[in-house]
């Protein structure tokens, strides 16, 4: 018979074995009858021969070899009764569990595939990166700390050229999600979508050792001026939009209107070289970004755009390699001539490059999401905390309570390894239950994050399902708890001397609960109150925010951003094309105002420019640009205040003029100067003369809502600066980025129709994105939102736990206290003196708790501050709702317990010992 | 009760030995083995019970034994056990070692003796 067999023929091994003692026992008893025995002697004689049946049985299941197996699943089962006879504890604390293990093991999940995902390529930990900040995405900005993080053209090419030390050393565009590509499949009528299309160099490929998943990756001669123009597309975008289709390879797509080759497929899993909650489709050769693109900056040697990451060869030195690229920055930009002042020299000596671990590819989800996910860690944290606490005083609670139990037990024998054994196994079965539920509620917890902290993205390369390491966390977390809070008190129990406990019984006139039970609370209503203190400030700068003003108009607008550049228009078409674009959009029914404008309040879009106002000195104040139609202000719902907004009939030909905001003339001009009349520009002193003011708009925010003050000036669509040397058809400003769509009703259709009116226009011209202008506004607090929705979150669990807690141990103190409180009814005390008495002893933990907390509390605010919208201190409404959420919460934590124990019949209590 | 001069520890291993020497003689139930080994060695060895069955259940687990139920004597079923074919190949080598041991621990012992 197999082990397996016996295992589950127990109940008739049992039996078997019982009968076999039995004969024996018996035979035994007739063969001293029959020698003359009286019957009842024999059996006494005989049972004193046998000596304990039971320890024979039990050596006898020993020796069967499945005695372990066999105790274990006794002692599963009984721990399985055990719980199931008060499931009120056993529920509490698997919930317990469960949201405490659940939230922290959802956050870690985000963290570490956040902070902690190394790029899917071969060998990660050779790759570095040049640079330090994840500066963006076209421009000249150097810190003030000479750091420099992207590059231009010119830089990358002198860079890689004269260092050996690197394997490979491959250049990225920095900015692609800011500048999406319209491509569709050549020769089919598919719609042109607008996508994410990165431009990178030659080795981007080779330098991160991938292997194509068909045809081929870039090679050196694709990114060669003049070569044929080609791409490679995404495992994803090949697998989902075209289906694994092979026949894509080798096949012409239109990007940006012109014919490009996809030459192969992305390995599967590759994202590019960071996290992007949309990440790039089209993988493009930075030498045809001038074509595609029709961009100048490519070869302008002064354009920083390009991010560089290299992988070095085995065995250079970081720091030696760190001084030489740093040198050759300077002789770069010092043979460029651009330093020629004392200030200028002292400056290019500070210019420097850092090289920073490129295992994580570029960190700029890293760094958005950073302080927040660390925050979050925190709370989380704090909830475990608490919910260990809980487990723990539980746990105590439940072993004390067993104290009698354990003394029986050892009294009738029972081994004392074999009862911590039985006690350890319900502790880990608990916590096992607790740590699978926990791990099922963090793989919902983590999508949930992943909903509110990206809203609206596709195809994030981010794992929601918690990995092994937050698996293993996750579990050990749970089962350490178990084990250590649940086998001390059992170790304790089991140490007792049986007759001790036996005879103490259950008269005690303590206070029941013992110190640590009591310290256990007063830490978690402390730790409470800081997560509520936390909540409610997050809660407060999240309303502040939202009841910002804004001085905008949402109420029945539409925003389609769109693209001309790469529908392929050229500049000189954009006069006629902005006039096509209010024509068809009035003649949609409903519409009321079409306002055109290069990009809208609320987006994360931003042109600032130093401004220099005629007659006047420098200020070294920086001014944001917007290219505006006549019907953009009404559109959008800005007022003008003083002379007159942008008008038809100020167009490429007429006077150049502009209209500025409210904290652009506080901050450029005198109180009380008017600004109607004067000029100013923004290429150096000798543009002052460009724009004329001719209006002033209110102070509307753009960007975000904490840019309530920020000074803006509104120019016609197409005017451009008269001192302005650069040709027409090299000045990208004049690409409008979206059209804003007014009507006379909420129209659901509107998505479909924009489409339809640009793809009736010209079927290049596609939607880069559409959005009702309330959810542009929304999306722009969904960080704010996550966070204070997160954090109150945590704080009514905290709130949740320290409750069950401050419960649990003043019921168990009740229960302890029964004949007591029995005796003191029996001699007097009136009902109301008994709850007081024991309202008083919870309260008391509670204050210590508040005591605790209040100072705990107030210290953090300094480090939340950041992260606050205009609140600097925890404020006493804040603090008074805190305490009165957290006082009235333990209130109806103790009044349960206080109550049954002034409901205690005296006789009753007296009776029961 | 037994005068404790006349009983000795069995070694290690040795009760297995008597017990798979009896059952070899024919099936045969607990109590049986226990009298069989009492009389066979003259009353110098009596086997506790608390030794007896841990010590069936182990070789019958190590499927040196196998057991039924059937009638005994009396009338009641008893379990019977007996030899397989493992046990008696067992019982076999296992005797062969124990004559050697026997063999050579008494030679040396008879040396030491004469000796002296």
């Amino acid at each position: 018979m197999s082990w397996v067999r016996r295992l589950f023929t127990r109940k008739q091994m049992e039996a078997e074995l019982d009968k076999e003692l039995r004969f024996h026992f018996e035979s035994q008893v007739a063969d001293k009858i029959r020698s003359g025995v009286p019957e009842s002697e024999a059996r006494r004689l005989t049972r004193i021969e046998f000596g304990g049946i039971e320890q024979i049985k039990e050596d006898c299941r020993e020796r069967r070899g499945t005695m372990w197996i066999e105790s274990i699943l006794q002692d599963v089962r009984y721990a399985l009764r055990q719980l199931g006879k008060t499931p009120v504890f056993t529920t509490t604390v698997l919930l317990t569990l469960v949201l405490g293990i659940g939230a922290n093991s959802a956050i870690f999940t985000l963290v570490n595939a956040i902070l902690q995902k190394n790029l899917p390529v071969a060998d990660p930990g050779n790759l570095v990166r040049l640079g330090d900040a994840n500066d963006c995405c076209v421009g000249t900005f150097i810190p003030d700390s000479g750091s420099v993080s992207y590059f231009s053209t010119d830089d990358y090419e002198q860079l890689k050229k004269n260092t050996p030390e690197f394997e490979e050393l491959a250049a990225m565009q920095a900015g692609f999600g800011a500048r999406p590509v319209t491509a569709r499949r050549g020769g089919t009528d598919e719609m042109a979508r607008s996508v994410m299309g990165e431009f990178v160099s030659g080795n981007y490929f080779r330098t991160f050792g991938l292997q194509p998943e068909a045809g081929r990756l870039f090679i050196d001669a694709d990114d060669e001026p003049g070569a044929p123009m080609v791409a490679v597309m995404s495992y994803e975008t090949w697998r989902h939009i075209y289906g694994g289709d092979p026949s894509v390879v080798g096949s012409t797509f239109l990007v940006n209107t012109k014919p490009v080759t996809i030459v192969g497929i992305a390995p599967r899993g590759f994202y590019g070289d960071r996290l992007f909650p949309n990440p790039p489709e089209f993988y493009l050769p930075v030498e045809t970004m001038p074509v595609l693109a029709n961009v100048t900056y490519v070869h302008n040697p002064d354009q920083q755009w390009l991010y560089i990451i290299g992988r070095l060869k085995p065995g250079v030195a970081i720091l030696p390699l760190q001084d030489k690229l740093s040198s050759l920055l300077r002789q770069v930009f010092a043979a460029r001539k651009k330093f020629t002042s004392t200030s200028d020299q002292l400056f290019l000596s500070k210019i420097h490059i850092a090289i920073t671990p490129g295992e994580e590819g570029i960190q700029a989800m890293q760094e958005w999401f950073g302080s927040q996910l660390h925050l979050l860690m925190w709370v989380a944290c704090l909830v475990l905390l608490i919910a260990c606490a809980n487990i723990a005083n539980l746990l105590l609670v439940r072993g004390m309570g067993r104290r009698a139990e354990m003394s029986v037990r050892t009294a009738l024998g029972a081994v004392r390894g074999r009862i911590v054994r039985q006690l350890l196994t319900e502790s880990l079965l608990l916590a096992g239950l607790g740590g699978i539920a926990g791990l099922a509620v963090s793989y919902a917890g983590t999508r949930m994050l992943l909903m509110l902290a990206l809203p609206g993205a596709k195809n994030v390369p981010i794992e929601a399902h918690p990995s092994l390491p937050v698996l293993a966390f996750a579990m050990g977390l749970s089962l350490l708890t178990g084990v250590l809070f649940g086998v001390a008190p059992a170790w304790i129990a089991a140490q007792a001397r049986p007759a001790d406990a036996l005879r103490t019984g259950s008269r005690t006139s303590g206070a029941g609960a013992s110190l640590l039970q009591r310290g256990l609370v007063v830490l978690q209503v402390g730790l409470s109150l800081v997560l509520l203190v936390g909540a409610a400030l997050f809660l407060e700068s999240l309303t502040k925010l939202e009841g910002t003003d804004l001085r905008l108009n949402s109420k029945n607008r539409y925003i389609v951003h769109i693209n001309p550049q790469t529908g392929g228009y050229v500049q000189t078409q954009l006069e006629a094309l902005y006039r096509t674009l209010e024509e068809r959009f009035h003649a949609v029914p409903g519409v009321t105002k079409v306002g055109i404008a290069s990009y809208t309040p609320m987006e994360n879009d931003n042109n600032g420019w130093d401004v220099f106002v005629q007659g006047q000195p420098y200020l070294d104040v920086e001014a944001s640009r917007i290219r505006m139609n006549a019907e953009y202000f009404e559109s959008v719902g800005t007022h003008v205040v003083m002379g007159r907004g942008i008008g038809v009939r100020d167009t490429a030909t007429a006077p150049t003029v502009a209209v500025v905001n409210e904290a652009f003339v506080k901050k450029l001009f005198k109180p009380g100067e008017s600004p109607i009349g004067r000029h100013f520009g923004i290429r150096g002193p000798t543009s002052s003369g460009d724009w004329e003011i001719v209006g002033v708009a209110e102070d509307t925010a753009y960007t975000n809502a904490r840019w309530k003050d920020h000074a803006m000036f509104f120019i016609p669509l197409m005017q451009r600066e008269p001192s302005l040397k650069e040709p027409i058809d090299k000045d990208e400003s004049l690409y409008a980025g979206a059209i804003v769509l007014e009507t006379d009703r909420p129209m659901d259709e509107m998505e479909e129709v924009a489409r339809r009116t640009l793809a009736g226009i010209n079927p290049n011209l596609t939607v880069v994105k559409f959005q009702t202008f309330e959810d542009q506004i929304a999306d722009r607090f969904s960080g704010e939102r996550m966070i204070s929705r997160l954090t109150l979150l945590f704080g009514g669990l905290a709130l949740l736990l320290a409750s069950i807690g401050l419960y649990g141990v003043t019921a168990y103190s009740v229960a302890r206290r029964v004949p007591e409180i029995g005796i003191r009814m029996a001699l007097g005390a009136e009902r109301g003196g008994v709850v007081a008495m024991i309202l008083r002893g919870a309260l008391i933990q509670t204050v210590l708790g508040l005591a605790i907390g209040i100072p705990v509390a107030l210290l953090s605010v300094k480090f939340l501050r950041s992260q606050l919208y205009e609140i600097t201190t925890a404020d006493s409404r804040v603090m008074i709702s805190a305490i009165v959420t957290l006082v009235a919460a333990a209130f109806i934590a103790i009044i349960v317990p206080a109550r049954r124990a002034a409901s205690i019949d005296p006789v009753q209590a007296l009776r029961m010992e | 009760m037994k005068k404790t001069d006349d009983r000795f520890d069995l070694p290690q291993g040795t009760l297995d030995l008597l017990i798979m020497r009896v059952v070899a003689l024919g099936p045969i139930h607990g109590y049986a083995i226990a009298q069989r080994i009492q009389q066979m060695s003259r009353d110098a060895l009596q086997v506790q019970q608390g030794s007896l069955y841990p010590a069936l259940h182990r070789l019958e687990y190590k499927r040196f034994l196998a057991s039924r139920w059937k009638p005994s004597e009396t009338g009641r079923e008893a379990k019977f056990y007996e030899l397989t074919a493992t046990g008696r190949a067992h019982l076999k080598a296992e005797t062969e070692s124990w004559s050697r041991l026997i063999d050579v621990v008494s030679l040396i012992l008879k040396g030491t003796l004469e000796g002296i």
